[in-house]
C-alpha cells in the first residue's frame, strides 16, 4: 500500500513509535505497482460504506490502481474532504485529478463522460479558510486544555486530549492525532474511559499502518475489566477490536488468526465505518478461513455459523466460492475466485495479500484433491484445476517438498501417487541419525568440559613476542590453579 | 668449559641420579642466563648429558640452540635436527612432563624451521613420537598436536594426523598447567582442514565448530577462517549454516559475523535454491575467496548444490526425463545430468536407474531394510559408542561429585539456599543427554 507511504514524509512531526517502524510496513513498500483494468465496482456505494480518513484513503488508493475510476474517484474524494479540515489531501486530490485529466485528454479528445463544468477547481480561498480555521479551532482546544490542567479535573483533561486528538485527526496529522489520544491514557479513570482511549488510537494505528501497536492496543482493551456497561455496547465494542485485530493480522500475513478474528465479529453491531464496512470484514474474513482453514474448520467456523451467515449474504459471490470449495468443485471454485480479483485487487488491506491468499486457497483444493486417492491421473487432475500438466506437476512438486502432499509423481505416465512410508526403515534411520547427533554433541561436551577445566579462554596477546620469551625455559612455571 | 656450565651439567647429572627432577626444573628456572651467555659453548654442553637420563637438561639447551630469531643456516640447522631428532625419540617422558611448555617449544621451533626450509615432511614421524612422549592418554591434547597436523598439511600427508584426530580429546593439556589458546584453536582448525581435505565433512564440521565455541574475548583470526570455513562446509552438507550452540562466545556474533559478509551472502544465495545466484555470489566475491583460499571449498559449495537440487527430485518424482531433471536442477543439459546422476548413485547419495533408451530416470527409495545382520552390527556399534560416551559423562560426574571443593561448595550452599548448589550440580548432569540409548 504505498499510498500512506508517500503521505509519511509530509508530516512534519514525526509519531515517536514510528521510529522503530515494524518490518511489515517496509514490506508493503515492496509492492509493486500494479493496474486493475476492468473492476466492476460500484463507486459510490463502496465509498458510502466508509466515513471519515478511511473513505479517502479508500478512494485515493483506487484513483492510484484504477485509471478507469480515477476522476470519479477523485471527484469523490474532493467533494468529501471538502467538509474537513484535511488541507493537504484536498491538495493532493487537486493535483492527481490535474494530472490525470492532463495525460487523459491528450490521447482521447472525445472521452465524452468528462465534462468540463464538472471538474471541481482548487479553491485557494478555501485552503486559506480551512487552515485558518483549524488554527483557530486548534488554540481554542489547546487553551481549553490548558484551563483544564491548571483545575486539574481529570475527566476534563481527557475530554480535553481526545478533543485535540480529534481535531488533529480531522486535519489529517495522524502523528499528533495519535499523541493526544496516547495522552489522554494517563487521566482515565474507569474501564470505560481505557476503552475508549484504546478505541482513539487503533483507529489512527490502522490509518498509519502501525500494526504492531493496533494488535497492542486491541490486548490493553481486551483485558481491561467491565469495559462498558449495557450488553450491546460490549458488543459493539468487542466487534470492533475484532476486526481490527483481523485486519493487523491480515496485513502482517497471518492469514488464520485472522481468520479467526473475523469470525467472531457480531453482524448486528458491526458498525464502523471510519475502520471498515461489513462487506469487508466478510471478504476478508472468508477469503482467509478458505485460505487457511481445512475442510471440517471451515464447515465448523464458516459454513455452519450463524453470525458469520449474516456477512457472507452480503457478499454473495465469496459465499458460492467458499461452498464450491466444500463440495470439492474446484474448477467453477477457482473460475469464481478469479472473476472476483479484480475487484479484491482494488481493497487497499486485501490487495497486497490477494496473490499470497489465492495460492494458498490453490495449494488446499489441490491437497483436498488428492487426499483420498492412492493415486490419480494428473490430466483429469489439472482439467478440474483449470490449468496444464505441466503446471500442476510444478505446482505438486513445491507441495511434496514443503511436504503439504505425501505423494511421489511419475512424470513418464503423468500420474501421481500417493507415497506410502515404510514406518520401520524410517524409524531406523531417524534413530540412527539421533544416535550420530547424540555422539557428536556428547564429544562436544565432554571437550568442553575439558576446555573449561584447563581454562582455556582466546584473549589479547599481552605477551612480549615468542622470540624473546623463549629464551628463558623458566617460562614453564607452573603456576598451580585451583 | 666454562666454570659455571661446568657447575650446572655437573648439578643436573647429580639430580639425576637422585631422581628429584623437580629440583632440576627449579634449577633451570634460575639458570637460563647462564645458559644463555654462554650460549656458544652449548654443543659441549650436550655432549656430556645423556638424553635418556638427563632429559631435562638437554631439553633445555636444545630449547635455546633451536630458539635463533634470524634463519639458520642449513647446515647448523641439520646438525640441531639430527639432535633433536634423537632427543625425540629418546628422552624419557617421565621428565619432560615436567617442563611441557618447554617441550612445546621445542616441538614449535622445530616446526617453523622445518617449514623454513620447505621440508615438513621429515618433522611428521619425530612430532608422532614426540606427542606420545608427552601426553599421559592418548585423549590428552597436547600443543605439539597443532605442530604435527600444520606439517601433514603441508606435506599433503593426511595418515599421520588423522591417528590422532580421530581421537576425541578429553583433557586439555597437562593439570594445573595452563595451555595457550593459539595452539588449542590451530589443532582444530588445521584439524577441520584436514578433514574437509579427505571430504570427512561432517567431522571437519565439528573441528570448526570447536574452534568457533572457544572461550573468548578477543576476536581471532583462527576462530574467523575457522568460521569462514565453517559456513562453506555447513553449506556443503547441509545446505545452510547450522547455527551455534548457546554457549558460543559473544565475539563471534558481534565481531566475527560482520567479517564475513561474503559467506553470509553465499548461504543466502544457497538457500534460494538457484544455481545462478549462487554462481553470480562466487563471481562477486571470488577475490574474497581467493584471498582466504576457500576457491576449493566454494567450488565443492556449488556442486552440492547440484546435488541437493537431484535429491530434491528424487523425493518428488518417481520418474522423470532426463532433460526435465537438467531443467529442473539447473544443469546444463542431459549430458551434464547424467554425469551428476551416475556419480551420486555410485557414491549412494541416490537411489536410482538411468534408462537411456528412452532417457528416463526412475528413482527409487532407499533400499535398505534394516533387516539383514550387518545392519545390526553396525547398530550394536553405535548403541556401544553411544553407552561409552554415557558411561564417560556417569564417570565425570562422579568425579565431580567426589571433588572436595565441589562438595564443600554443594554443602554451604545446602544450608543457606538449596537451588544454586543444585543449579551447578544440575548443569554438570545435564551433559548426560537424555537421547543416549542403553
Amino acid at each position: 500500500m504505498p499510498q500512506p507511504m508517500n503521505l509519511a514524509p509530509l508530516y512534519q512531526s514525526v509519531e515517536p513509535m514510528q521510529v522503530d517502524a515494524p518490518p511489515e510496513d517496509n514490506d508493503n513498500t515492496e509492492e509493486p505497482a500494479y493496474i486493475v483494468e476492468n473492476p466492476s465496482i460500484d463507486l459510490e456505494w463502496y465509498a458510502n460504506c466508509y466515513s471519515g480518513l478511511a473513505k479517502l484513503y479508500r478512494l485515493l488508493y483506487i484513483a492510484d490502481h484504477c485509471p478507469s475510476l480515477r476522476q470519479e474517484a477523485l471527484k469523490m474524494a474532493i467533494n468529501y474532504v471538502q467538509g474537513t479540515y484535511n488541507v493537504y489531501l484536498y491538495q493532493l486530490f487537486h493535483k492527481k485529478l490535474q494530472d490525470s485529466l492532463a495525460s487523459s485528454a491528450l490521447p482521447d479528445v472525445t472521452g465524452g463522460s468528462v465534462n468540463i463544468q464538472d471538474i471541481p477547481t482548487l479553491d485557494p480561498q478555501w485552503i486559506e479558510q480551512k487552515t485558518k480555521k483549524a488554527a483557530l479551532k486548534l488554540e481554542k482546544l489547546d487553551s481549553d486544555l490548558k484551563n483544564y490542567k491548571s483545575n486539574s479535573i481529570k475527566e476534563s483533561i481527557r475530554r480535553g486530549h481526545d478533543d485535540l486528538g480529534d481535531h488533529y485527526l480531522d486535519c489529517g496529522d495522524l502523528s499528533n492525532a495519535l499523541k493526544c489520544y496516547s495522552r489522554a491514557r494517563d487521566y482515565c479513570t474507569s474501564g470505560k474511559h481505557v476503552v475508549n482511549m484504546c478505541l482513539n488510537v487503533i483507529k489512527v494505528s490502522v490509518y498509519l499502518q502501525n500494526w504492531t501497536h493496533v494488535l497492542n492496543f486491541v490486548n490493553k482493551a481486551e483485558s481491561t475489566p467491565d469495559f462498558s456497561e449495557g450488553k450491546d455496547g460490549t458488543q459493539a465494542i468487542l466487534t470492533r477490536l475484532k476486526c481490527a485485530a483481523g485486519l493487523a493480522e491480515l496485513a502482517t500475513k497471518r492469514y488464520k488468526s485472522a481468520a479467526k478474528y473475523f469470525l467472531q465479529a457480531s453482524f448486528d453491531h458491526c458498525d464502523f465505518p471510519e475502520l471498515l464496512s461489513p462487506n469487508n470484514v466478510a471478504m476478508y474474513g472468508g477469503l482467509c478461513a478458505l485460505a487457511s482453514y481445512d475442510r471440517s474448520e471451515l464447515q465448523k467456523n464458516v459454513i455452519f455459523s450463524s453470525s458469520f451467515k449474516l456477512f457472507l449474504e452480503l457478499e454473495p459471490q465469496l459465499r458460492d466460492v467458499i461452498f464450491k470449495f466444500y463440495e470439492s468443485k474446484y474448477a467453477s471454485c477457482l473460475k469464481l475466485l478469479d472473476e472476483m480479483k479484480d475487484n479484491l485487487c482494488l481493497d487497499m488491506y486485501l490487495a497486497p495479500h490477494v496473490n499470497n491468499l489465492y495460492t494458498q486457497v490453490r495449494n488446499r483444493a489441490l491437497i483436498q484433491y488428492f487426499s483420498p486417492y492412492l493415486s490419480a491421473d494428473m490430466h483429469k487432475m489439472a482439467a478440474s484445476l483449470n490449468t496444464t500438466v505441466g503446471e500442476l506437476e510444478d505446482e505438486l512438486m513445491q507441495l511434496i517438498l514443503d511436504g503439504q502432499i505425501e505423494a511421489r509423481i511419475d512424470s513418464q505416465n503423468k500420474i501421481l501417487f500417493s507415497k506410502d512410508v515404510d514406518q520401520r526403515s524410517s524409524t531406523f534411520l531417524k534413530s540412527m541419525n539421533m544416535g550420530k547427533e547424540c555422539q557428536r554433541r556428547t564429544a562436544m561436551l565432554i571437550l568442553r568440559a575439558g576446555t573449561l577445566k584447563s581454562q582455556l579462554h582466546v584473549k589479547c596477546p599481552t605477551r612480549e613476542p615468542c622470540a624473546e620469551m623463549s629464551i628463558a625455559p623458566g617460562n614453564s612455571t607452573n603456576t598451580p590453579r585451583s | 668449559m666454562a666454570s659455571p656450565l661446568k657447575q650446572f651439567v655437573t648439578s643436573i647429572q647429580n639430580l639425576s641420579a637422585q631422581g628429584s627432577y623437580r629440583e632440576i626444573v627449579d634449577m633451570l628456572n634460575k639458570s637460563s642466563d647462564v645458559l644463555v651467555k654462554y650460549r656458544e659453548q652449548l654443543p659441549s654442553v650436550l655432549e656430556s648429558l645423556d638424553c635418556q637420563q638427563h632429559s631435562l637438561g638437554v631439553l633445555a639447551v636444545l630449547c635455546l640452540e633451536l630458539s635463533t630469531t634470524a634463519p639458520m643456516p642449513p647446515d647448523t640447522f641439520e646438525k640441531a635436527f639430527l639432535k633433536v631428532q634423537e632427543f625425540l625419540s629418546t628422552c624419557n617422558g617421565e621428565q619432560i612432563r615436567l617442563m611441557p611448555d618447554s617441550f612445546a617449544e621445542l616441538c614449535h621451533h622445530l616446526t617453523k624451521n622445518l617449514i623454513e626450509f620447505k621440508t615438513p615432511m621429515r618433522g611428521i614421524a619425530i612430532l608422532q613420537k614426540a606427542i606420545k612422549k608427552l601426553q599421559m592418554s592418548s585423549t590428552q591434547l597436547t600443543p605439539v598436536h597443532a605442530d604435527l597436523c600444520q606439517l601433514c598439511l603441508l606435506a599433503k600427508n593426511f595418515k599421520p594426523a588423522l591417528e590422532f584426530l580421530d581421537i576425541d580429546m578429553v583433557s586439555i593439556g597437562q593439570e594445573n598447567c595452563s595451555f595457550d589458546a593459539k595452539y588449542f584453536l590451530l589443532y582444530y582448525y588445521y584439524g577441520g582442514m584436514i578433514y574437509a581435505a579427505v571430504k570427512q565433512y561432517h567431522r571437519a564440521l565439528f573441528f570448526f565448530e570447536v574452534a568457533i565455541t572457544t572461550p573468548a574475548s578477543a576476536v581471532s583470526f583462527i576462530m574467523l577462517e575457522a568460521y569462514h570455513k565453517y559456513i562453506l562446509i555447513s553449506l556443503i552438507i547441509h545446505g545452510k549454516i547450522i547455527p551455534f550452540p548457546k554457549y558460543t562466545s559473544q565475539i563471534v556474533a558481534r565481531f566475527i559475523r560482520p567479517l564475513s559478509q561474503a559467506y553470509h551472502d553465499l548461504a543466502t544465495a544457497y538457500a534460494t535454491n538457484n544455481a545462478e545466484d549462487v554462481r553470480n555470489c562466487l563471481s562477486k566475491y571470488h577475490e574474497t575467496y581467493v584471498r582466504d583460499n576457500n576457491v576449493g571449498l566454494t567450488k565443492q559449495v556449488l556442486s552440492s548444490l547440484f546435488k541437493k537440487n537431484i535429491q530434491r527430485l528424487t523425493r518428488v518424482f518417481l520418474t522423470l526425463s532426463l532433460s526435465d531433471v537438467a531443467t529442473k536442477a539447473q544443469l546444463s543439459g542431459p549430458q551434464q545430468a547424467v554425469v551428476y546422476l551416475i556419480k551420486m548413485i555410485e557414491a549412494g547419495e541416490i537411489f536410482a536407474t538411468i534408462n537411456q533408451k528412452d532417457g528416463m530416470v526412475m528413482f527409487h527409495d532407499d533400499p535398505e531394510k534394516y533387516n539383514n545382520p550387518e545392519m545390526m552390527k553396525k547398530l550394536e556399534n553405535e548403541i556401544s559408542l553411544c553407552m561409552d560416551l554415557n558411561r564417560k559423562i556417569n564417570q565425570m560426574e562422579e568425579e565431580i561429585d567426589v571433588n572436595p571443593q565441589y562438595v564443600k561448595k554443594a554443602n554451604s550452599n545446602q544450608e543457606e539456599d538449596l537451588s544454586p548448589g543444585q543449579g551447578l550440580k544440575m548443569s554438570y548432569s545435564s551433559m548426560n543427554m537424555p537421547g543416549v540409548k542403553e
